[in-house]
């Protein structure tokens, strides 16, 4: 420490002299320390881990014990998070109270608690909702529910619901029918784990747990050990126990007792990955402001050498700097990240269904992230450190500037790396089925990123040599770039890794979107739009007259747009009632029918006298059209034309039943007709029985949706939506191709704007950087004339060629874990459509990476510079 | 005849209250087409505050200073930039040339930062080297050349295009005597060529080479003279 003693006081007398230049450092180290600790606390805010989530899945129960049926189960510490498995299940022999008391004792009490959904009727409306049956007078059942106004059920009948229950609709004294009784409203609180969704409190008697087998309590028995945990697991028992929580075992996560593979090493392995390319980032931004600080500290260490000093200690003032800078970075990072988490989290909880647990510091990871911080800013100071102890002593003394010239191994070093990054973004594309695939390929994208490091001096320099036929501005900014290539090269680089990364994830991101649309089914004939309707209703209602509703819909259709077609779909009724689902089919027997895919609305099997009233075109349409005027019932199927006998079926499917029950069988001659899915999409039905012989067969032919043909353009289908929607229970669904989801254009929004920013960073720091050290350079300019918005077209210059240069060599590293990861993401999807792998390039998007921005960022370097010439002061 | 800069009743006074300094108390200066004047004086007399002014580099705080008949205040940034690229040239003690140009492209500057062709002003940018004889090494760069060459370069550069005020600031302060007086021997050929010449210097040696010296005490002309004693006005900063 004794030597580094000067060293840190000489750096820290000079980050206070210059600071602008600390400044920037601190902004480029602090900024990814703030985002990091601040999400760092958020998360760990969120999380109700442990003893903090006790109290709100026990109340004040010591143990919470469910069983789904016995037989062996196998749980992790904390099973209320899913941490839990049924080996085996024994629905015959459930873990009864009786089970429960012999492991924890004849004296333990146990309260039942019992958990479902339920559905309510609210006007036209059915609104769907969580229940939890327990006495919520019992002691036990405290804090499980914080009443805030009325009172807590103490009549049969009587439920206390939370406030999301009261955004649906309902209001404290309401009454709903829940499963054929009738309940009131008589409490408003706050659920202790749920806030977003609804969720209503009751005895177990009026909200039951749905399912027979499952059984739950909250048990009162002191603490509940591991042991006993275990021995309940044995019997079928699911165990969360505050004992357990407060002190955990070291037990095996739950995958690894069950014996699979977790996939944690590959995690870590890309967890550090990530890491390791932010430290890259954050090292090449930071390193110009070491370059330039080493360059002025370049006459003081040259006197340093001369008068006997040490590369060492030459090298600690650089490094000291970095230390100094990179303490106070990571210091101000922290307390800015934890203060903005705090304000943060009330925002935050708003789009988090869940109660977040009080705020919390997780100490172990602010370490590593100020760690993070420091180490940052140290290894960005080690190159300028490094070179500014091997200066030319002599040189400098006599004023020269300057760099030395690149060493030509370097270069070679750095494209045999970018020659292993392909080979090994190759081998990870190509083993992409065999799991360690984007492993491979994000390592290589690594050492493609250092490889170009390595290469971006000699292509400055390149740049430099051929930029005689320049203008004189960015001749000038192109040749003093490559003769200060310290301060030049990491900011290059900064830019080049941000290009390359927004590139590579660019490429990944269109790839998997091309497949999205090459596997898109259409689910109608292209532009035409389909009414569908179903009935919201709840067990016991009448279900209202479909014919009836059918008119109202083309009613409310015809005077939205009287323009439009409006086609019914009519099919065989299926209908969802308490006993089960009833649906007609028709099979071929000993014929694979093929059709992978059937069109989502409308019914399965249509009745329908010509093709063309359901949308069917081409050649099938007249094959289709031939086998109706036959009256034979047309099976479409992937791939097999020709007649053959069809079996038409009614089943029912009752809950709790595998096989369903056939109420009718007959054979009818049908003509099987090949659909190809590639040319129309998916199929509009699995069969279709003419009229007449749906007549004769005596079946139930109901309106199951409706086809609306003609110009459905944007205006149109909202008013036709808006108009179908006010029936309840139908909607309009129009066919328009494969619609780009939001989130994939918000996807390469991001992308962009996260790239423009990072580049605007990289580019702004060098320039600002190059244009002090250029202050000499400048004063001359302006002494033989230079007009003031010199300085500004000499800093617009630099920040070309920084960000040029950068673009170019970013983009054409990005195309190797790009092209690469889109292999594995986008092949190996069986379904409609070709199989790939797909890879698509967005153009646009690197063009305005590559050409755009770099033009834009000299644009608002070349404004916001300032245009005044320093004068030229003389040494005297 | 009409001179080529003058200085009228000019004063520059730098900060302000307690640490104002008076570099320069109402002088008046005057240098015609075909003189070498020499400045001097010793250190802070103002000697450096006059060239800067003289080439609009800096604005004097009273006065006026005139360049071929204008008056610089009358000028904005960019015409006093104009007028530093086409009517001044601009030799310093440290050379100041942009390292990152070679010897042409720095000669060629002003020429084309005045909007001239990048070839014209390459071949203007000839002529002036070819002048100061080094026509050679023109597309070296500075940190490729000697001092005296350098010194070259920067007289080639101050000289270029038909500028008629060279501002010379201690010339040959970094150069061994012989190189020296080369190139006091090129600024008395261009100032016998009709140019109107400057030159800050301490050396009296040095100042034999002008027609008139200027000797500056405090920031006021003490003296001015021809150039046959000079050592005489240079006894009293000799004395101390």
């Amino acid at each position: 420490m004794r030597g580094w003693r000067p060293a840190l006081l000489i750096a820290w007398r000079d980050a206070l002299r210059h600071r602008g230049r600390s400044a920037l450092v601190l902004v480029m180290i602090s900024l990814p320390v703030l985002a990091v600790s601040a999400a760092a606390v958020l998360i760990q805010t969120a999380e109700v881990s442990g003893t903090e989530g006790a109290d709100r899945t026990l109340g004040a129960a010591d143990a919470r014990v469910r069983t789904e049926g016995g037989g062996q189960v196998v749980q992790g510490v904390d099973p209320s998070r899913g941490e839990y498995a049924q080996l085996e299940v024994d629905p015959d022999d459930p873990l009864t109270a009786a089970d429960v008391r012999a492991v924890l004792g004849a004296d333990a009490r146990l309260v039942p608690i019992a958990t479902g959904w339920q559905r309510a009727r609210l006007g036209d409306r059915v609104v769907d909702f969580s229940t939890t049956g327990v006495d919520l007078g019992d002691p036990l059942a405290e804090g499980l529910f914080d009443l805030e106004r009325g009172h807590l059920p103490g009549a049969p009948g009587e439920v206390v619901v939370n406030d999301a229950m009261l955004a649906k609709g309902f209001a404290l004294g309401d009454e709903m029918q829940v499963g054929g009784s009738t309940l009131t409203i008589v409490g408003v609180g706050r659920d202790a784990t749920v806030r977003k969704y609804p969720v209503v409190l009751g005895a177990p008697a009026d909200l039951p747990d749905e399912s027979v087998d499952r059984r739950e309590w909250l048990v009162a028995a002191g603490p509940v050990s591991w042991a006993q945990v275990r021995e309940l697991n044995a019997a079928g028992g699911i165990v969360t126990s505050r004992a357990v929580l407060a002190d955990p075992p070291d037990v095996a996560s739950m995958a690894e007792q069950m014996g699979y593979d977790t996939g944690r090493n590959e995690m870590a392995a890309i967890v550090a990955l990530v890491i390791v390319m932010a430290l890259i980032e954050v090292v090449l931004l930071a390193g110009p402001a070491f370059a330039v600080a080493a360059r002025r500290h370049a006459r003081t260490l040259a006197l340093i050498a001369a008068s006997g000093g040490t590369p060492a200690q030459a090298r600690r003032v650089i490094l000291g700097s970095g230390v100094v800078l990179g303490l106070v970075a990571a210091g101000l990072g922290l307390v800015a990240g934890v203060v903005a988490a705090w304000l943060l989290v009330p925002a935050v909880q708003r789009f988090n269904g869940e109660w977040f647990g009080p705020f919390e510091l997780p100490w172990l990871y602010l370490l590593a992230i100020a760690v993070f911080g420091v180490l940052s800013a140290i290894l960005a100071a080690v190159v300028p450190a490094w070179l500014a102890s091997r200066q030319d002593v002599v040189a400098v003394l006599a004023g020269r500037r300057g760099d030395r010239r690149p060493r030509a191994s370097t270069p070679v070093v750095g494209v045999v790396m970018l020659g292993v990054g392909i080979a090994a973004s190759s081998y990870g594309a190509l083993t992409s089925d065999s799991g360690n695939g984007a492993l491979w390929i994000a390592g290589s994208a690594i050492v493609s990123v250092l490889g170009m490091v390595l290469v971006v001096p000699v292509v400055v320099s390149g740049v430099a040599r051929v930029s005689g036929r320049l203008p004189l501005t960015a001749r000038y900014a192109a040749r003093d770039a490559a003769r200060h290539r310290t301060r030049t090269v990491p900011a290059v680089a900064a830019v080049a890794a941000t290009v390359a990364g927004v590139v590579a994830l660019g490429i990944a991101n269109a790839s998997d979107e091309r497949q999205n649309e090459m596997t898109y089914m259409p689910n109608a004939p292209m532009g035409t739009g389909v009414v569908s309707w179903g009935p919201g209703v709840l067990p016991g209602e009448q279900a209202p007259d479909p014919d009836e509703v059918w008119d109202r819909i083309e009613a409310a259709v015809r005077s939205a747009a009287p323009e439009v077609g409006f086609q019914p779909i009519r099919g065989l009724e299926e209908s969802y009632d308490p006993e089960g689902w009833t649906s007609t089919n028709v099979e071929v027997p000993g014929q694979d029918q093929e059709l992978c895919c059937l069109r989502t609305y409308g019914p399965s099997v249509a009745i329908a006298d010509s093709a063309a009233e359901l949308g069917i075109e081409g050649d099938t349409a007249r094959r289709v059209d031939a086998a109706l005027d036959d009256g034979l019932v047309v099976v479409l199927n992937g791939s097999v034309d020709g007649r053959r006998d069809a079996v038409l079926s009614q089943q029912t499917y009752r809950e709790g039943v595998d096989e369903p029950a056939a109420s009718s069988r007959q054979t009818v001659p049908a003509e099987l007709v090949a659909w190809d899915q590639r040319a129309y999409g998916a199929a509009p039905a699995s069969s279709i029985i003419p009229t007449a012989t749906a007549a004769q067969l005596d079946l139930d032919v109901v309106v199951g949706s409706a086809r609306l043909t003609g110009d459905l353009d944007a205006a149109t289908s909202t008013r036709i939506k808006e108009a179908v929607e006010a029936v309840d229970g139908a909607s309009l669904y129009v066919e328009r191709g494969y619609q780009r989801p939001d989130e994939a254009v918000v996807i390469l929004l991001v992308l962009g704007a996260l790239g423009g920013v990072l580049m605007l960073g990289g580019t702004l720091t060098a320039t600002f950087l190059a244009l002090s050290d250029a202050r000499p350079d400048l004063a001359t300019l302006s002494a033989v004339g230079a007009a003031p918005r010199t300085r500004r077209r000499v800093a617009a210059s630099y920040a070309l060629v920084v960000g040029f240069v950068g673009a170019v060599l970013g983009a054409a590293v990005g195309f190797i874990p790009g092209v690469a990861i889109s292999r594995p993401l986008t092949s190996g999807y069986g379904g409609f459509g070709p199989d790939g792998p797909f890879l698509d390039v967005p153009w646009l998007l690197i063009a305005v990476i590559v050409l755009a921005l770099p033009l834009l960022t000299a644009a608002v370097v070349g404004m916001t510079a300032r245009s005044r010439l320093p004068l030229v002061a003389r040494l005297d | 005849m009409n001179a080529v800069v003058h200085l009228a009743a000019v004063s520059r006074v730098h900060g302000e209250g307690a640490t104002e300094v008076h570099a320069l108390r109402s002088v008046t200066f005057r240098a015609h087409p075909g003189e070498l004047v020499a400045v001097m004086g010793p250190s802070g007399s103002g000697k450096s505050t006059l060239l800067t002014l003289a080439g609009g580099l800096d604005a004097p705080t009273t006065g006026s200073v005139w360049i071929e008949g204008t008056d610089l205040a009358s000028l904005d940034n960019a015409g006093r930039a104009r007028m530093r690229r086409t009517s001044v040239g601009y030799v310093f003690q440290d050379f100041n040339l942009i390292p990152a140009l070679t010897a042409a492209e720095n000669v060629a500057l002003p020429r084309e930062l005045d909007g001239e062709k990048g070839k014209v002003a390459r071949r203007l940018a000839l002529t002036a080297l070819e002048e100061v004889g080094i026509a050679d090494l023109a597309d070296r760069f500075p940190d490729e050349m000697s001092g005296g060459q350098q010194q070259r370069v920067a007289i080639a550069r101050a000289i270029v295009g038909e500028r008629r005020l060279i501002l010379a600031d201690e010339p040959t302060g970094a150069l061994d005597t012989d190189t020296g007086e080369e190139i006091l021997r090129l600024l008395r050929a261009r100032c016998d060529a009709g140019a109107a010449g400057v030159m800050v210097t301490h050396e009296a040696r040095h100042a034999a080479w002008a027609d008139r010296v200027v000797f500056l005490r405090d920031g006021v002309v003490v003296d001015e003279t021809g150039a046959d004693e000079p050592e005489a006005l240079l006894a009293g900063e000799a004395g101390r």
